[in-house]
């Protein structure tokens, strides 16, 4: 277990000296996440993630939206990257919605064949000009970020111009274990933005600096941000890359990335309050299920245990 | 495809990944593929000009103008041979061998030993990392082995042999369970881990003239790798890390990969050169 640094020593010294909790919400104000129901990667997607996201009332009219799915490997027979029917059915309907420019954007963190990875994930076949509307964070041209109050030992930086330029980030993760961290989710998604042709493949400059408070620098660096995430067919055991298929059988989705990551936890039998990085991004108790306002399924009805790996039983619902 | 790099390279003299501004990386590659290449002189001298300019006053390069770190890229630009002006390999090599990854620095042991539990890698053969205060990988290992044995080719240098030697016990040391090479973590929680062919074809150049146990098996998967690959870059790293070792490339059965970027392009050349007895990482 990480020790407390002083800023968790002090924030939970504040909380308890209010009474071990934080404000109630205003009722209506709590974040908003949907649980939709999809059994399959059928032609349905289209229709539903249109439905999805007018329910969240997004207005991207004129906007330019980055889509970032999560590229990991070439096996088309995984379940490691996030499905292209679901991202080409996001293109689509953030186009319909009036979004100004579409963009699908990834930067993989192991292999840095990313168009050859791409393509073996059926992103060239599925989605017409692909290459066009695609670009290889890894490479893509770069700037440096001062990070407002850090949680983790980097002060700053380099991130890539695509992602820094565009009107909304679109979290577009595939539900899975992560056997450093417990899961990889909305937020854990954003590693993907860190260039590879600034601090390698992998990006091992966030794992010395700390993974979690990493994570939730990056959170707090991209604020403008809506989550879309890839359960219909996840990832048990030893995720992200040697795990299991898990069909969950879900997309979750909403503005909150901790909120929709903590839906997902306990979707996947994980207790939210014991990944670390969530609990660092928490500003409202969005790991807390009553503060969040859940549309759609009830966890209960969709609940689908995540088995885990001995290291990972840490993370478990008890 | 001479004409293709020649086409990309920008006005400031350098390349770009697949157009955008110049970065180190693709830059090097393409001076390593278009050197000595007839029409292609201006086009060197101007990339090597390019270069130059970006040298850092610590002795490293950065990976683009933008980025004030040098990095693993110093390694590249130390695989460029000297030229009459400029010596560029000797001027990379002191910022080179100041370099380790944070795993075997004396500091990450002990942070290793005070954490505790099982490391899943012997920590004592030093590699290179991708970024100053990382953990060595294969890439940047690799890359900074072939540098330094063609320096070590020009001038004996003890501290070269050294490092050379503790980086390849490094290699050998990440081997993954089917005998090729990943981006460096054959195992991770005590879970082995597969290779990629990129990766297997960089550590076998770098393992040049070396036998080790394991290499009959890393050859072996090295064919069938390419022999699948799906990716133009992969499969020149496949062709140059056995044409290294006196093998014949096998022909790839599955649909190949086509040339995207400066950098598929510009090792698909060297993959070329290689076959026709010129392997420019080791000569």
């Amino acid at each position: 277990m990480p020790l407390l640094s002083r800023r968790e020593t002090l924030t939970g010294l504040g909380a308890l000296a209010l009474g071990g909790c934080s404000p109630q919400p205003r009722p209506g104000s709590e974040p908003l996440v949907s649980i939709l129901r999809a059994p399959g990667y059928t032609q349905d997607l289209y229709d539903s993630v249109r439905r999805l996201l007018l329910e969240h009332r997004l207005d991207v009219r004129g906007k330019r939206i980055l889509l970032k799915p999560n590229l990991v490997e070439f096996d088309p027979s995984t379940t490691i990257n996030t499905h292209v029917l679901l991202v080409h059915a996001a293109l689509e309907a953030f186009r319909s919605l009036g979004a100004s420019a579409v963009q699908i954007a990834e930067g993989p963190g192991h292999r840095r064949l990313t168009l050859d990875l791409a393509d073996a994930a059926g992103y060239f076949e599925t989605i017409p000009g692909f290459e066009g509307v695609f670009t290889d964070l890894n490479l893509d041209e770069v700037r440096q970020v001062k990070l407002a109050r850090p949680f983790s030992k980097l002060r700053s930086l380099f991130l890539p111009q695509t992602a820094l330029a565009c009107d909304l980030l679109v979290s577009m993760p595939k539900m899975k274990t992560h056997h450093w961290v417990g899961a990889t989710l909305a937020m854990k998604n954003l590693f993907g933005l860190v260039p590879g042709a600034v601090y390698g493949w992998p990006k091992n400059i966030l794992h010395w600096a700390g993974i979690h408070e990493c994570i939730a620098d990056l959170h707090r660096t991209f604020p403008s941000h809506f989550s879309i995430v890839d359960g219909i067919v996840g990832m048990e055991g030893n995720g992200p890359v040697q795990g299991t298929p898990k069909p969950a059988g879900v997309i979750v989705a909403g503005r909150d990335p901790a909120a929709v990551d903590a839906t997902c936890c306990r979707i996947m039998g994980l207790d939210p309050a014991k990944i670390h990085y969530l609990k660092l991004a928490e500003t409202r108790d969005q790991t807390r299920e009553e503060c969040v306002r859940q549309i759609g399924e009830a966890i209960a009805g969709v609940r689908t245990p995540f088995d885990l790996i001995p290291q990972l039983r840490w993370v478990g619902a008890s | 495809m001479l004409s293709a790099l020649r086409a990309a390279q920008n006005r400031d003299g350098g390349w770009g990944y697949a157009g955008g501004s110049s970065w180190t990386e693709p830059t090097v590659y393409a001076l390593l593929a278009l050197r000595a290449e007839p029409g292609s002189s201006q086009a060197v001298e101007r990339g090597l000009a390019w270069l130059r300019g970006a040298r850092r006053q610590d002795g490293g390069w950065a990976p683009h103008p933008a980025v004030d770190q040098s990095t693993w890229v110093t390694a590249l630009v130390a695989l460029l041979p000297p030229e009459s002006t400029w010596d560029a390999p000797a001027q990379a090599l002191e910022w080179l061998l100041r370099q380790t990854g944070s795993e075997s620095a004396v500091a990450g042991r002990l942070r290793s030993w005070l954490l505790g539990g099982r490391p899943d890698y012997e920590r004592r053969h030093a590699g290179w990392p991708w970024f100053p205060g990382a953990a060595s990988w294969i890439a940047p290992t690799a890359l900074t082995i072939l540098a330094l044995q063609k320096l070590q080719r020009r001038s004996a240098d003890r501290r070269i042999e050294e490092r050379v030697e503790a980086a390849r016990k490094f290699l050998m040391s990440r081997v993954c369970r089917d005998g090729g090479w990943n981006h460096g973590a054959s195992r991770a929680l005590g879970y082995e881990t597969d290779s990629y062919p990129e990766t297997t074809g960089m550590a076998l150049l770098a393992l040049d003239g070396v036998a080790f146990p394991g290499l009959s098996k890393a050859l072996a998967r090295a064919g069938r790798h390419l022999e699948q690959c799906r990716s133009a870059q992969a499969s020149s790293w496949l062709e140059l890390g056995l044409l290294a070792h006196g093998k014949p490339a096998p022909q790839p059965k599955g649909p190949g990969g086509l040339c995207r970027s400066t950098m598929d392009t510009a090792l698909c050349l060297l993959a070329e050169k290689a076959l026709r007895g010129n392997n420019l990482f080791l000569g």
